[in-house]
């Protein structure tokens, strides 16, 4: 049985459909890719899926439960998290203190005194643990990157949302981004990772999605949905078509 | 193991007990009355100030609402204890839950509209104060534009003579606010509002209850502002609509908070001690002759100025308030009051304690006002003129964004 199922979701916003009736489902232990060109509705499907952004028509279904009507405070309980493509730390909290607002509210449940001793976990395990009672504003883009994962890991969720963690870093970070993506999913978290590297979305995931203009255009192994004409044609324009 | 939440407890109940017994103390000690009613007003204002900062000054959402629940409070008072005879007691609580009821039904409207934040919501809990002050006006059950009259209420005699009585009432509601601030504040409850003051649709997609949280806390500041205005109602006793409802417990309260501190408990009894004790010197302090008595200057009109011109710097230099400098310059900030209190007692001895106290505070007062980055430059070249071939500050770890 997949962990995540949605079916049909639709999203307009004024007369324009940022998604015209989108489905999928994501299993235990994958690392589902979403691809697509800027403004195909990759991220519109995630705020809707972590419960930041209402549909207009759709289910959404978690380990067999329906939480389409369900607070994204309920969701990120049941095990639903995600990160932020342009960070948004807590700018009054120390680094430790914003890791320990998901262990005091997640599923986790823990007392605040509790919360900040056991933060200090996931800053260590992202590399951040030297910086845990440094204001956030003294963290650069990467560290940023890194506190997003570590708030977003403290509940021990079931799925994370990955929108761009690569996007505005260098390539040494990126290197070693992805080699944290990796040791997240060895956690036993399941993925779904928003890219516009498409190179990292490649070697990382084990199954692609294709957006463009609000409908899935392409599904399936990494290397087929790369080749699929209709993806090439959306990334890169028709003028690409006969090269 | 103790643990912090007894402590706190502990630490509440001595001074609330401590102060209980002033009142008894004043016959042997042979102080002035007054001190008992300047020392209820205090109280009463902390109570404000704090039932206010519970909400706003943690979550960040900027409620004009006080002056409505304050005004609930106060007219339970008139309308059950003058008008129908309850004893004040018995008004009191209704008077907090008829508030909270209010701050819930406004809350659970407001809050349910995500397009209701910032500038709005500042405005639709001010447009709320309006229409409540509307509906005692036109009501004769409530008010009807008369006034109401509190001679005859009765008052818990049990506590003492009026002044023993207004201050411990005044004390029992001050402390139970207060203790109430302060536990919110390092509660989940508290942990949730300071994260919505930062980002809180981040907050909600992190677990935190964006919703109950807000409304628990209004509900609870609106409950406690409205315990406060029905001891107070006695104190102002003879109410009206102009009086209760007008814009002084919202801008005090606010001012009061922002000068001491919105993010910490102590800030706005900090806030409230300064507020007062200088409001009540310069309305006692009468007219000043400037310039050989060509210009004589009315201090008790210039009040308004000096709270309008306090809340403007406060806002531009010491954005996070009093309090925390106040913790990390505590000795030079005792220096600088007794200092002030000296000065005052040396060069004005026939002034009042509450006027040399009001000396001590401004001396402390402009120790804490020079920015921290100030006093850190200041800091480091001291440090750098000692060791000169050192880099000074520690070291910058990557660049900002």
């Amino acid at each position: 049985m997949s962990l995540l199922q949605f079916d049909g979701i639709h999203k307009r916003f004024g007369g324009v459909a940022a998604l015209g009736g989108v489905s999928g489902t994501l299993a235990e232990g994958e690392i589902l890719g979403l691809v697509g060109p800027n403004g195909s509705g990759k991220s519109t499907l995630i705020n809707i899926l972590s419960g930041f952004a209402e549909p207009n028509e759709g289910r959404i279904s978690f380990a067999g439960v329906d939480v389409t009507d369900t607070e994204a405070h309920h969701r990120f309980e049941a095990g639903i998290a995600r990160t932020y493509q342009i960070p948004r730390p807590f700018s009054s909290m120390t680094a430790r203190n914003n890791v320990a607002v998901p262990l005091i509210f997640g599923k986790t449940k823990l007392h605040p005194t509790a919360a900040t001793d056991r933060a200090i976990h996931w800053l260590d395990f992202t590399g951040l643990a030297s910086y845990a009672d440094q204001s956030v504003s003294e963290l650069n883009l990467h560290q940023l990157k890194y506190l997003e994962l570590a708030r977003a890991l403290a509940s021990e969720p079931r799925v994370l949302f990955l929108d761009e963690v690569l996007a505005g870093l260098n390539p040494t970070e990126i290197e070693e981004s992805i080699l944290m993506i990796r040791r997240i999913h060895d956690l036993g978290i399941s993925l779904v990772i928003v890219e516009h590297v498409l190179r990292v979305v490649n070697a990382l995931s084990t199954r692609i999605m294709a957006l463009n203009q609000g409908l899935v255009i392409a599904e399936g192994a990494p290397a087929d949905v790369m080749k699929d004409p209709e993806v090439v044609k959306a990334y890169l324009g028709s003028r690409w078509k006969h090269a | 193991m103790t643990s912090p939440t007894a402590v706190r407890l502990a630490g509440f109940t001595v001074v609330a007990l401590a102060l209980w017994f002033l009142p008894t103390l004043q016959g042997p000690l042979d102080f002035p009355i007054f001190y008992l009613l300047f020392g209820y007003t205090l109280l009463f204002w902390f109570a404000q100030a704090s039932s206010w900062n519970m909400f706003t000054g943690y979550s960040g959402y900027f409620s004009f609402g006080q002056g409505a629940f304050f005004g609930v409070g106060v007219y339970t008072t008139g309308v059950l204890a003058a008008k129908r005879g309850w004893p004040l007691i018995a008004a009191i609580p209704v008077a907090g839950i008829l508030a909270a009821v209010l701050g819930l039904s406004l809350g659970f409207v407001v809050f349910r509209l995500r397009r209701l934040q910032g500038e709005i919501f500042a405005l639709v809990t001010l447009a709320v104060a309006f229409v409540v002050a509307a509906i005692a006006r036109v009501s004769s059950t409530i008010d009807g534009g008369s006034g109401i009259a509190l001679n005859d209420v009765r008052l818990p005699d049990f506590l003492g003579t009026f002044p023993s009585m207004m201050f411990r009432l005044g004390l029992i509601i001050a402390v139970l606010t207060v203790f109430a601030a302060a536990t919110i504040q390092r509660s989940r409850l508290g942990w949730g509002l300071f994260s919505i003051n930062d980002d809180e649709a981040v907050a909600e997609s992190l677990g935190v209850p964006t919703f109950r949280h807000k409304m628990m806390a209004f509900g609870m500041s609106a409950f406690f502002a409205g315990l406060s205005g029905a001891v107070h109602a006695i104190q102002i006793s003879y109410i009206t609509i102009e009086d209760v409802f007008s814009i002084r417990i919202p801008l005090f309260v606010i001012v009061m908070s922002v000068l001491g501190g919105m993010r910490h408990w102590m800030g706005p009894i900090v806030g409230a001690t300064i507020i007062h004790t200088l409001t009540d010197r310069l309305n006692r302090a009468g007219d000043l002759d400037l310039f050989g008595g060509s210009l004589t200057v009315s201090l008790d009109h210039l009040n308004d100025i000096i709270i309008g011109l306090l809340l403007i710097v406060m806002v531009l230099a010491v954005k996070d308030g009093l309090w925390p400098r106040l913790v990390k310059r505590k000795w030079a900030a005792a220096g600088a009051f007794l200092f002030g209190l000296l000065v005052a007692r040396i060069w004005a001895p026939e002034m009042s304690p509450i006027g040399q106290f009001v000396a001590g505070e401004l001396g402390a007062v402009v120790v804490l006002l020079p920015p921290v980055a100030v006093i850190d430059r200041w800091r480091n070249r001291r440090e750098s003129s000692k060791t000169p071939d050192e880099p000074t500050g520690r070291p910058t770890v990557g660049a900002t964004p």
